[in-house]
């Protein structure tokens, strides 16, 4: 038994090399990994000499993969992340356990900036007032107990941030990362339900980071998604195009 | 790819670069959140290492790049489930890579068109390596690979490179299977002291 344990733990540098025989090999020791704590660290360190010989090995692909992948990533849709996806029950759970933790305090971050931005790009007194009357029914959305960060990719790329009071009926959204639209056109939000569809407004144009001034829209209605359309600027009643982003709002 | 092209200075962020991994790591978080902007920045840093290296194990061109585009594809789809405790954000991209090519070898057609391309294994002397002589990280992965034995030598660069399996090592070699293992586990763990890699 020693025997073949000393033998699995010299399998590290093979394994790191991904050079194992078989997909069953590969998995044996995978499992062995599991239980073996200095195995999977040395496997760790192995692995990133692997990834100097990757790089020692760069070669400029040729340009139009640029174009092939960046166009193919657009209409693909992402998964969500998974618990335990990798296999290293102990370590891994443990991880896993602060990643969406870590994403939703990004995305709240930006959040705040947003609101910020928001404040800083009002011009005049009046604006001024406006924006902080704005602010604080967006401070209070945010602060609502209970409230939910819901985040979505739209079709066209960008992401919407959503901070969703449930109890109050309102959300505040931002977006980030949305493509620039030719002159006369403009994004515009909407409460879709299955009985009607209300404008939310504009999105306003994005600040230097890429990240749009915070939205608030209230009244929303149990069945509600949050919609983006691409609209004829100053904005229509009812979207006379297809969303680009559909997001459930759980009440 | 000329040896003075300038893009090759763009892949000196290697995995041992901690200023380089920190923007890496960042930018896959942003990937996962659906931001296309972070992803064009991942592609520029990782897009020639991944290819660099699939091309290595395949040779052939236009597998190499059906091959990278699927990887890079798959970064894109399965960026949330990057766990950094598991490894570097560089690591973990081109671990699929390197994956990715040895499963498109292993499948018995590529075998079959790959004998008919197979040249003699001399990685770090092919017109791949020629054409970065400017880049520190191949100097150092150099240096580090010309301070192994050449038996760890041969053996890391056969199973990495040349996408054999350790028992194929072996029988190109004329060593037993637990020499190889010995070999290959020696000198990565030599070349890992050598670079300063944790």
């Amino acid at each position: 038994m020693r025997l073949f344990w000393d033998d699995l733990h010299t399998l590290t540098g093979v394994y790191a090399l991904d050079a194992l025989d078989s997909p069953a090999e590969r998995d044996r020791f995978a499992k062995h990994l599991n239980r073996c704590q200095s195995c999977s660290s040395e496997v760790r360190g192995l692995r990133e000499v692997a990834t100097s010989l990757a790089f020692a090995a760069a070669v400029e692909p040729p340009p139009e993969l640029r174009t092939q992948v960046l166009a193919a990533a657009a209409r693909t849709r992402q998964l969500p992340p998974e618990v335990n996806h990798h296999a290293l029950p102990r370590r891994g759970a443990r991880a896993w356990g602060w990643m969406p933790w870590l994403a939703g305090s990004l995305a709240a971050a930006s959040l705040v900036l947003a609101v910020v931005f928001g404040f800083l790009q009002a011009g005049t007194n009046q604006q001024l007032s406006q924006a902080r009357a704005q602010n604080l029914q967006i401070a209070a959305v945010l602060s609502a107990p209970g409230a939910k960060l819901l985040a979505a990719t739209t079709t066209k790329g960008g992401v919407a941030t959503v901070v969703l009071a449930a109890a109050k009926r309102e959300l505040v959204v931002t977006m980030s990362g949305l493509p620039a639209l030719p002159a006369g056109k403009v994004y515009q939000l909407w409460l879709i339900g299955p009985a009607k569809t209300v404008s939310a407004g504009l999105v306003p144009p994005p600040a230097s980071s890429g990240v749009t001034p915070a939205v608030l829209a209230s009244g929303i209605v149990t069945g509600d998604k949050l919609g983006l359309t691409v609209e004829p600027a100053p904005g229509t009643a009812q979207p006379t195009t297809t969303p680009i982003l559909a997001l459930p709002l759980p009440l | 790819m000329s040896p003075s092209d300038p893009d090759a200075s763009r892949f000196r962020a290697s995995a041992t670069d901690r200023r380089g991994e920190q923007d890496l790591g960042d930018l896959l978080i942003h990937v996962a959140r659906g931001d296309q902007d972070a992803f064009e920045q991942l592609y520029d840093r990782l897009a020639g290492p991944a290819y660099g290296v699939i091309r290595r194990v395949l040779r052939d061109p236009s597998q190499s790049e059906e091959v990278t585009q699927e990887v890079l594809l798959e970064v894109w789809r399965t960026a949330a489930r990057f766990d950094p405790a598991m490894g570097s954000a560089a690591t973990w991209v081109m671990t699929i890579a390197h994956r990715r090519a040895i499963d498109r070898v292993r499948s018995c057609a590529a075998a079959a068109e790959r004998e008919q391309k197979a040249a003699p294994v001399n990685p770090l002397r092919d017109e791949v390596a020629d054409a970065v002589e400017a880049s520190l990280d191949r100097e150092r992965v150099r240096r580090c690979l010309d301070g192994l034995t050449e038996v760890q030598r041969e053996s890391i660069t056969l199973a990495y490179y040349g996408g054999y399996s350790y028992r194929q090592v072996a029988e190109l070699l004329s060593v037993t299977l637990g020499a190889i293992k010995t070999r290959i586990r020696d000198g990565l763990i030599r070349m890992r002291d050598c670079l300063g890699v944790n």
